[in-house]
C-alpha cells in the first residue's frame, strides 16, 4: 500500500503537503501549461493589497551563488481585481487556494482579509508580516511580536478559516514572533520569506538592485530556514509550513523532519515550472522506501532523543 | 524540454553558435526567445534567456561569453542533452506594407537574422539590413551591411550613423542591441516620425511571468513585462529616459 501523504491544518485537508510559494507561482494559471495544479497539496497566489501596487523600480532582481535577490516590492493587481478577474478561473480547481496578503497598516490587512471571507475558494490566508522590499508594514511588522499579536488577533476576526502567519528570518528570535503569532490565534505560521541581502556593481560602484536591497531566496538559504523551523517547533504547537530554498525532495524532507507539516517551494518553480511535482514524487518515495505509512510520522521527527 | 546539441562552436570572439535538435513540437516567431538551463547542480541557479537565431531542422542560437553561465555554456558538446523551456515572449510581427530595415548592434544582431531568414523566405519581401560590431573579430554574419566601431570592416562607426538618413515616416525598423544604441535610435525615430520595433533584455529569473523581475518601465509610467509582454516592444511604449 502506498505511504498516506495527506495532511491537516486546521480543519482543513491537504491531500500532499506540498505547497508553492507566494510571489513565485502568480495566479496559479500561469502554471496550468506545464503542470496539472489539482495534483499540488494547493498553491499560495501572490501577495495581495487593498489597491492594485506598482512595485519598485527595476532592477529588481540580481544572481547571487545558488541564490537570488529580489526587490519586487509587491507588485500586484490588487484583491478587487484578483477576485474579478482571476478567482473565477480558480473555481473549478481540485487544490486548496490560498491568498497571501499584504498591507502598510492593520486596517489594509483587515479590509482584504474581510473580502477573501466572502470568496470560498480561498482556503486560507497567509499573511504577510515579512516582506523586506516596502517602506511600510512589510517586515517593521513581522519584528514586532505585539504588532504580530494584534494583526492577527484582528484578521482571526473578520476571517472565518485559517490564518497562516507568514514571518520574516530577519530577527534575532523567530520562535518568539512566532509565540505572539500563535497567541493571537494564528492556525500556523509560514517560515521563512527572504533574507535581506545587498549586490554592489563593481562597474557602477552603487548597488545594483533600484531599491538598494533586497530578499535573498534559493537554495543558499535553505540551511537558515531549517534551523528557523527546528527553533520553532519547540516553542508552538500550531502547524509550521517550511520554505526558504527548497529544490528537491530531500531539503524538503530535511523540513518536514525539523517540525514542518507543510512546505511550500518557491524560487525553484522559476527554474523548473513543474518541480513542486518532481518533489511530490520525490516524498512519497522515500516514505515507501523507508516503509513509513504515514507521513506525519516524519514530522519533528529530527527532534527525538 | 531536453535536447540534444547538434553544434557548440566559436564562431568569432567570444561567440559561439548552439545548435539543438528541433523536436517539430511547435513554430517559433522571430524575437522569441528560450530560457536555457545551464547545469543540473543549482549553479548558476537561473536559467538564461536567449534569442532565437535560426530555426529550421535545428534551433539555433548565437550567444556572446560574457559570464559564468555562458562561459559554461561553452564546454558543452555535441551529443549532449541541454534543457531548454520556450519558446516565449512575444516577437516581432511583420508588417509587409512598408520598407523594412533590420538594424542590430552586437549580439543582437543574432535575433534579426532568423527575423531576416523569415521575411525573406516566407513572407518574400526585401529587407535592409544594418549590423554594427565592435572589431572584425566580433562579426558572426556577412549577411548584410556591415559598420565597425574601430573601422576594421565596412562602414567606419556605430550602426546608427549608417542608418540616419534612412528613417522617414514609410520605414518600419526592427532594432536588437546596447541599450545605448537602442535609446539613440529611438531618439532618431521619434524626430523621422518613423515606426520601430525593439527587442530589449532585462534580468529575467523565470521567463514565463511570474516572478515581475525583468519590468520595464512604459511611456505612461507603469510596468511591462520583458518575457511575456516583449521583449518586443513599440519604441513608443518604452520610457527610454528610464533605461
Ligand atoms: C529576451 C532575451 C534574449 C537574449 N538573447 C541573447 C542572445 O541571443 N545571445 C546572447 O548572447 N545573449 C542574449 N541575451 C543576454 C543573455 O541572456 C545574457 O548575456 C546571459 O544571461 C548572461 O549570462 P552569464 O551567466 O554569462 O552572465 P552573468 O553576468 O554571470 O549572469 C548573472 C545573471 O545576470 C543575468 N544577465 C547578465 N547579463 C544579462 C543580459 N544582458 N540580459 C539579461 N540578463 C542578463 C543572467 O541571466 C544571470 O541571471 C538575451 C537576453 C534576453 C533578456
Ligand atoms: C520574486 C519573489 C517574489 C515574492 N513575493 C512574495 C509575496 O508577494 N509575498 C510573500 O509572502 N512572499 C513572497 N516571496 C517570498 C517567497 O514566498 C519565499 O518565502 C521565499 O522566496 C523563500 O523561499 P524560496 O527560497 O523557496 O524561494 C517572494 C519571493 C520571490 C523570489
Ligand atoms: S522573467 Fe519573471 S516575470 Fe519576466
Amino acid at each position: 500500500m502506498a505511504s498516506s501523504l495527506v495532511v491537516k491544518l486546521g480543519n482543513l485537508i491537504f491531500k500532499n503537503p506540498v505547497l508553492t510559494a507566494s510571489g513565485t507561482f502568480g495566479y496559479g494559471l500561469e502554471y496550468k501549461k506545464y503542470m496539472d495544479l489539482n495534483k499540488l497539496g494547493g498553491f499560495i497566489v501572490k501577495g495581495l493589497s487593498v489597491k492594485e501596487k506598482l512595485g519598485n523600480k527595476p532592477p529588481r532582481i540580481v544572481e547571487t551563488p545558488c541564490g537570488m535577490l529580489n526587490a519586487i516590492g509587491l507588485q500586484n493587481i490588487g484583491v478587487d481585481r484578483f477576485i474579478e478577474e482571476k478567482l473565477p478561473k480558480l473555481e473549478n480547481l481540485n487544490t486548496h487556494v490560498i491568498a497571501n496578503i499584504y498591507g502598510s497598516e492593520v486596517s489594509e490587512f483587515v479590509e482584504i482579509a474581510e473580502k477573501l471571507d466572502k470568496e470560498p475558494k480561498i482556503s486560507a490566508i497567509e499573511v504577510n508580516v515579512s516582506c523586506p522590499n516596502v517602506s511600510a508594514g512589510g517586515a517593521l511588522f513581522g519584528k514586532d511580536p505585539d504588532m504580530v499579536f494584534v494583526l492577527t488577533a484582528s484578521i482571526k476576526k473578520v476571517f472565518s478559516r485559517p490564518v497562516i502567519v507568514k514571518l520574516t528570518p530577519n530577527v534575532e528570535d523567530i520562535a518568539f514572533i512566532a509565540q505572539a503569532a500563535e497567541k493571537g490565534g494564528a492556525d500556523a505560521v509560514s517560515l521563512i520569506n527572504t533574507i535581506t541581502g545587498m549586490v554592489i556593481d563593481t562597474k557602477t560602484k552603487k548597488p545594483l538592485l533600484a531599491n538598494k536591497t533586497g530578499g535573498l531566496s534559493g537554495p543558499a538559504i535553505y540551511p537558515v530556514g531549517v534551523r528557523m523551523v527546528y527553533e520553532v517547533y519547540e516553542k508552538v504547537k500550531i502547524p509550521i509550513i517550511g520554505v526558504g530554498g527548497i529544490y528537491s525532495s530531500d531539503i524538503a524532507l530535511q523540513y518536514i523532519m525539523a517540525g514542518a507539516t507543510l512546505i511550500q517551494v518557491g524560487t525553484a518553480n522559476f527554474i523548473d515550472p513543474a518541480i513542486s511535482l518532481e518533489i511530490l514524487k520525490g516524498i512519497g518515495e522515500y516514505l515507501e522506501s523507508e516503509g513509513i505509512e504515514s507521513i506525519s510520522k516524519l514530522i519533528g521527527i529530527a527532534h527525538a532523543d | 524540454m531536453r535536447l540534444k546539441i547538434v553544434q557548440n562552436e566559436q564562431i568569432a570572439k567570444d561567440t559561439f553558435v548552439l545548435k539543438v535538435d528541433n523536436p517539430g513540437l511547435f513554430e517559433v516567431l522571430p524575437g522569441q526567445f528560450f530560457m536555457v538551463k545551464i547545469n543540473d547542480y543549482p549553479f548558476p541557479l537561473l536559467r538564461r534567456p536567449f534569442s532565437v537565431a535560426g530555426f529550421s531542422d535545428t534551433i539555433d542560437f548565437i550567444y556572446r561569453v560574457v559570464g559564468e553561465g555562458t562561459r559554461i555554456l561553452t564546454t558543452k558538446e555535441k551529443g549532449e542533452f541541454i534543457d531548454i523551456l520556450g519558446p516565449l515572449g512575444n516577437g516581432f510581427s511583420i508588417n509587409s506594407t512598408k520598407k523594412l530595415l533590420l538594424v542590430g548592434g552586437g549580439i543582437g544582431v543574432a535575433p534579426l537574422l532568423y527575423l531576416k531568414s523569415v521575411i525573406e523566405s516566407e513572407y518574400k519581401i526585401r529587407c535592409d539590413a544594418y549590423f554594427g560590431f565592435n572589431s572584425k573579430d566580433e562579426i558572426f554574419t556577412d549577411d548584410g551591411n556591415i559598420a565597425t566601431m574601430d573601422g576594421s570592416a565596412g562602414f567606419k562607426g556605430n550602426v546608427v550613423e549608417m542608418v540616419e538618413d534612412k528613417l522617414n515616416s514609410d520605414v518600419l525598423v526592427y532594432a536588437c542591441g546596447p541599450t545605448l544604441m537602442l535609446r539613440r535610435l529611438a531618439f532618431l525615430c521619434f524626430e523621422a516620425n518613423c515606426s520601430m520595433q525593439v527587442s530589449l533584455e532585462s534580468r529575467m529569473a523565470c521567463g514565463i511571468g511570474v516572478c515581475l523581475g525583468c519590468v520595464v518601465q512604459t511611456a505612461d509610467n507603469r510596468y511591462k513585462k520583458v518575457c511575456v509582454d516583449g521583449p518586443v516592444f513599440d519604441f513608443e511604449e518604452i520610457q527610454w529616459q528610464a533605461l
